[in-house]
This record gives C-alpha cells, sequence and structure tokens, in this order.
C-alpha cells in the first residue's frame, strides 16, 4: 500500500537504475542530494549553516500544512482550501491577541486563547469541507475552491474590523517566539512541526485509521463492502488537513509577527506540489509523511537555490511548475507500471 | 537497499539536467546590492525598478533582483537568502508595513542596509531608512487644483475616490490628502463613492461600475494610483462619462503617481491633474542612503521626495520632471 513492488524481471545496467530509481521511495531524497551537490558549485553558500538553517526554517510550516494536504490526498481528495485557512487563522488568532484592542490583550490567556482560536477556525472548515464531500456527496475540488474564495474574501473583511490597515500587529512576544525562537538551538517550530509529523506517520502507519484511509483511498466501493465506515474516514482527512493549516498558521504569523489576510495566499502549488513530489499520489491510495518530507525539502532546496542565484520570480515559478509537472508525471508512470508488474 | 557510486554519478547527472540547472557567475570585486520588490504591476514599479538599476549599474554595482508576488513570508524568506549571499545593501518594497519588520530586524542582525523604495515600515525600533513620497501633501495639491476647477465652472459634485490598500501607508496618505481638501469644500463637493481596490485593478474596475451604478451622476473622480487608469477610462466610457475638458459632461479627474498614461490624459485634455511622485529622486535618495550606511554615515529614518502636482496650466512647464513623460518620449519620440 505504501511502497511500490520492485520489477521482477532480470535486465542490467541503466534500466535497472532507472526501474530502481523510479520505484524507490528514496527517489525525491536521491534527488535533493543531488540537486544540491549540483547546485553548490554554483551557488557555494548553499552550503554554509545559515543557508541550512533558513532551508530548515522555511521547510517548517510549509511541511505542516502538507502534512494535512497529504491525509487529504491518500483518501484521494483535495484541499484547495488551505491558504485560507491560513489566512483566517491568522487574523482571527491576531485578533484574540494583539496589543492593539485585542479581545485577550495583555491577559496570560492571549496567546493560548490565539491559538485555539486558530486552530478552531481550521477544524471548523476543516469539518465543513468534510461534511460537504461526504454528506452532500459534492466534489472535493469544488467545495474546497468555493470554501477557499469565501474564506480569503473573509479574512480581510474580519480584518477591516479589527485594524485601520490590512494588517494586524503587536502580537505578544511568546507567541511571535513560536515562530522565531530558538530552544536549545533547535527552532521552536522544529518541535511542534516533529510532534505532529510523529503523530501523523503513527496514524497512516499504525492505527486503524490509517489503513481506513489507504483503503479509502484505493477503492471507496471495496472499501464500504469491507465495512470501513468511508464517509467518516474521509471526513477524518478533511478535519486533519484544517487542523494541520491551523497550526501552519500560527507558525507563519509567529515568524512574520503579524496576523494578515493575505497570508499564505500564493503557496497552493508549493503544498500540493510538495506532496506529489514526495510520492504521495494524486490518485489516492498512496503516500507517506516521510514523502512529504522529502518532497517539502526537494521543493524548498530548489526555492532557496533559486534565490540566491536571484532569478526572477517567472523564472523560479516556471522551474517550480516545471519540476511539479514531472513529478505528476512520474507519479502517472509509476501508477501505469506498478499495475503491470 | 544498496546504491553504487555509478548509479549515484548518473542519478547525480540527471538530476542536475532535469532542474535546467542555470549558469551563474558571480562578478568578481563588486558590491552586491539585493532589489527585491513585491510586484510590477504598475508602470511605476516597473520604471523603478529600471531607474534603480541604471543608477546602481552606474555606480559600479551588481544589482540582483527579486520579485516575492505579494507574498510576505516569501519576501522574508527572499531578504534571509539575500542576507545569506552576503548582500552589500537591500533596497525593498514591502507588501505590509508591519511584516516587513521581522526582515529589517534580520538585516540588523547581519548589519546590511536596508532601504524602503516608496513604501515605509510601521513603527518599529528596528532601523531602516525609507524614501517616501509626501503623499498627502501631493494629493492636497493634486485635488486642490479639481476644486479650482470644480468652483470655476460651477454647481455642485458628487466625488468617488478610488482608495489603495491601506496596508499601505502611501495608500493611506493620499486617501486622507484627498480628504483634508473635500472636507474643506463641502459646500460643493458631497463624497458619495469611496471605493476600496486593494491595489488590484479588477477589484477597482468592479468597485466603480459599481459606484456609477449606484450613483450616475459621479461627477468629481479622484484615483490613488495612476496603475488603475485603463480599467477607470473603460469603466468610463461604458457609462459615456469619458469627454474632454470643457465638455458639458466631462468628469473632473485626478490621479496620482506620474506615469505616462497620466500624461497622455493631461495632454489630451481628459485629466485635470496629477500628483506626480519624483521617481528619480527617490531612486537616487535610495541608492544614495545606502551607499551612506555602508560608509557608516548617519541617514534619517525617513527620506522625502516633496513631488508635485501637474495640471492644465503648468503641463508645459513642469512635464519634464514628470518620469511618465519621459517614457512617453521613449516610446513616441
Amino acid at each position: 500500500m505504501s511502497g511500490l513492488p520492485m520489477a521482477g524481471t532480470r535486465s542490467t545496467g541503466p534500466r535497472r537504475l532507472l526501474r530502481h530509481l523510479l520505484f524507490s521511495e528514496y527517489l525525491v531524497l536521491y534527488l535533493s542530494v543531488a540537486y544540491f551537490a549540483a547546485v553548490v558549485p554554483f551557488v557555494p553558500q548553499m552550503a554554509s549553516a545559515e543557508v541550512m538553517r533558513n532551508i530548515l526554517s522555511d521547510m517548517l510550516p510549509l511541511l505542516m500544512v502538507a502534512i494535512g494536504q497529504t491525509f487529504v490526498l491518500i483518501v484521494a481528495g483535495i484541499d484547495l482550501s488551505v491558504t485560507s485557512i491560513i489566512a483566517m487563522a491568522s487574523v482571527v488568532g491576531a485578533s484574540v491577541m494583539t496589543g492593539d484592542g485585542g479581545y485577550l490583550a495583555d491577559s496570560a490567556l492571549a496567546v493560548p486563547g490565539a491559538m485555539l482560536a486558530m486552530v478552531a477556525v481550521g477544524l471548523a472548515i476543516g469539518a465543513f469541507n468534510g461534511f460537504c464531500v461526504t454528506r452532500l456527496g459534492m466534489p472535493p475540488f469544488i467545495v474546497t475552491l468555493t470554501t477557499m474564495m469565501f474564506f480569503s474574501g473573509a479574512a480581510i473583511w474580519f480584518t477591516t474590523f479589527h485594524t485601520e490597515t490590512s494588517s494586524i500587529a503587536n502580537l505578544p512576544q511568546g507567541f511571535v517566539a513560536l515562530g522565531q525562537g530558538n530552544m536549545g538551538g533547535v527552532p521552536n517550530a522544529l518541535w511542534v512541526v516533529a510532534a505532529v509529523g510523529i503523530a501523523a506517520h503513527l496514524v497512516l502507519a499504525r492505527t486503524a485509521l490509517g489503513r481506513r484511509l489507504y483503503a479509502c483511498g484505493q477503492n471507496r466501493n471495496a472499501a464500504a463492502v469491507a465495512g470501513v465506515p468511508v464517509a467518516r474516514v474521509v471526513a477524518a482527512a478533511f478535519l486533519i488537513s484544517g487542523a494541520c493549516a491551523a497550526v501552519a498558521s500560527i507558525l507563519y504569523t509567529g515568524r512574520l509577527q503579524t496576523g494578515t489576510p493575505i497570508l499564505g495566499q500564493t503557496i497552493l502549488l508549493d503544498i500540493i506540489g510538495a506532496v506529489v513530489i514526495g510520492g504521495t499520489s494524486l490518485f489516492g491510495g498512496k503516500g507517506k509523511v516521510l514523502w512529504t518530507v522529502f518532497g517539502v525539502l526537494f521543493l524548498v532546496l530548489l526555492d532557496t537555490s533559486l534565490k540566491m542565484l536571484g532569478m526572477s520570480l517567472f523564472s523560479v515559478f516556471a522551474i517550480k511548475g516545471a519540476v511539479i509537472l514531472l513529478a505528476a508525471v512520474i507519479d502517472a508512470v509509476r501508477t501505469r507500471f506498478a499495475a503491470r508488474l | 537497499m544498496r546504491l553504487t557510486r555509478r548509479q549515484f554519478t548518473i542519478g547525480t547527472l540527471i538530476a542536475a539536467g532535469t532542474a535546467g540547472m542555470p549558469l551563474y557567475v558571480k562578478a568578481q570585486g563588486k558590491k552586491t546590492i539585493a532589489v527585491l520588490f513585491d510586484g510590477l504591476y504598475s508602470p511605476f514599479w516597473v520604471a523603478g525598478l529600471d531607474v534603480i538599476k541604471q543608477d546602481l549599474t552606474k555606480r559600479g554595482y551588481e544589482m540582483v533582483q527579486a520579485i516575492s508576488d505579494k507574498d510576505d513570508n516569501r519576501q522574508f524568506e527572499q531578504v534571509r537568502a539575500m542576507l545569506a549571499r552576503k548582500v552589500d545593501g537591500i533596497i525593498i518594497v514591502q507588501t505590509d508595513s508591519n511584516a516587513v519588520i521581522p526582515a529589517i530586524k534580520a538585516a540588523n542582525e547581519a548589519k546590511v542596509p536596508m532601504v524602503h523604495f516608496n513604501r515605509p515600515p510601521a513603527k518599529t525600533e528596528a532601523f531602516s531608512v525609507a524614501v517616501v513620497a509626501d503623499n498627502r501633501k501631493i494629493t492636497n495639491a493634486t485635488v486642490e487644483h479639481m476644486v479650482e476647477v470644480a468652483r470655476k465652472q460651477g454647481g455642485k459634485f458628487k466625488a468617488a475616490i478610488l482608495i489603495g490598500n491601506l496596508g499601505d501607508p502611501n495608500a493611506i496618505g493620499r486617501r486622507d490628502g484627498f480628504f483634508d481638501v473635500v472636507d474643506k469644500n463641502k459646500d460643493i463637493i458631497d463624497v458619495v463613492a469611496r471605493i476600496p481596490t486593494e491595489w488590484n485593478a479588477d477589484v477597482a474596475f468592479a468597485g466603480l461600475t459599481n459606484a456609477f451604478q449606484a450613483n450616475p451622476d459621479i461627477n468629481f473622480l479622484f484615483t490613488s494610483s495612476d496603475f488603475l487608469f485603463p480599467q477607470i477610462v473603460q469603466a468610463m466610457k461604458v457609462r459615456n462619462k469619458f469627454h474632454t475638458i470643457g465638455h458639458k459632461d466631462h468628469v473632473i479627474f485626478g490621479g496620482f503617481d506620474g506615469d505616462a498614461m497620466a500624461y497622455e490624459l493631461l495632454k489630451d485634455k481628459y485629466l485635470d491633474a496629477d500628483g506626480v511622485q519624483d521617481l528619480f529622486k527617490e531612486a537616487e535618495l535610495a541608492v544614495n542612503a545606502i551607499v551612506d550606511l555602508q560608509e557608516g554615515k548617519t541617514v534619517d529614518r525617513v527620506l522625502l521626495d516633496p513631488g508635485f502636482a501637474i495640471h492644465q496650466a503648468n503641463l508645459e512647464q513642469v512635464r519634464d520632471r514628470m518620469w511618465g513623460y519621459t517614457i512617453y518620449k521613449q516610446k513616441n519620440g
């Protein structure tokens, strides 16, 4: 279910290497290492501790939201609303804790209250998506596209009630430290993402819910016949995705020290791209948290190197788009080959 | 699972080829300035980037540029990437005045001077220099001329203003500059439409169209940026409101920026007045500030471009200082 079988036919040389690379679950990690090795002569600073730290910290919020997306893709769904969840949670959380007249301003409960509100936003939108998909039978693409549009607008509208400007600043230091601070030289965000990542991995690999998620992604009818509560399982995937996007919003908002309604608006391609590059199938039934880690690593590595090279945004878009397209093609080829083997 | 050296080498080559590895040759011995814009979505920013580039090249600097596409987080990452690249200075146009503060702090920590071009940050203890136009004063002058025209014409006026993204202090300055003047002239001007644009042309078009539907008698119009002219002209044409000065249905019309289309509209007598930012002066101030900061000199936190208002009465005299006229001349000879 998670890995793909290796070809059993006898062959030698490049064909065997190609097959090995194509079907290895570490393919993207190899590519990341190879890309890094290839780019370092051109941008030697890539190998510096500072850039490594930047890559790690850039990966964390993106990985958080990508983990949630992995769950949805495994059940053969898609969640386009994650960017609006990030934005909505950002302004709701900021409105709770901002020193400029927040609901819990200057209270000891400001930070925990704001974080709870942010996660609640993610869960609520995720639950709504899950309800529409499972109970009303609507396609995930349409449901999450429309919730994305609605909550992107709602986030801007919500902001206008709390500030004269377009963002909510003056957030408590305790919250900002979550996005920017370190504990023992390790970024605080890393603890959060590692905890969520390990939990997500355990859910997928070791629990009944994990097995049911894969089963629903592979064949919903067969899963239903086998006694899997398909509607509840699919709804759970959207709920998890919403919660992960909200936690990502906490990290992004802390990082920028600002609640902004346009937060995350342009990263949808990065989120879905990272998951797909990692090897999680767009057709459902296949995916791992570890693969998503590799996908995010590759994408951030690519992004960082292009930034360091001073490439224009349009070139960055074109190259990233090409890489994601290539990943989708590889996914289709792997799925086709796997079916033959 | 084992990987031989040969397999690894082939894999590396495939990866490098796939990624379409761009060639990069760093100029040796040259100081590098990073120019980070949030977008090139109006002629002002396109021209601004070009003028800065020319100025830096003239002074022997290498310029590396990046566009964040209105993504605050991406811009923060770009700043960190440039700091890791050991650039000697950063000229930045941020999307949000609050969200840029972590980037300023990062630059401060790395002891790399940062200058905000045409858009100041929010109040912060972190140090950076902002080159800004005196938006409020320039708008005052522009709208005062429009009111003067209205008074000469006589009668009552229904006014509309297209407001920019209020996360941008420039937009606030222009909005306030407009209301400073119209509030003193309430006897003849009634503001019936405040149209938010978020600096988005589509939003502006939809907002103005709605405003014309709700108030068909709007006859006094100010836009906080010239880059919205194409959409405004289109909306006016649809409502049969686009007429030259002197026509009985002419809408008293003003803008802000000083771009090439503003010059054309002024020349063709569709536009009454336009607030002009002195782009050349701003670019020069920004580069001077970077150079001075590198040399350890003291630079004020805010460097002001006084700008000016151009209108039918002074068009011939001051157009040479209008950056849009320079572009117009280049295009039309």
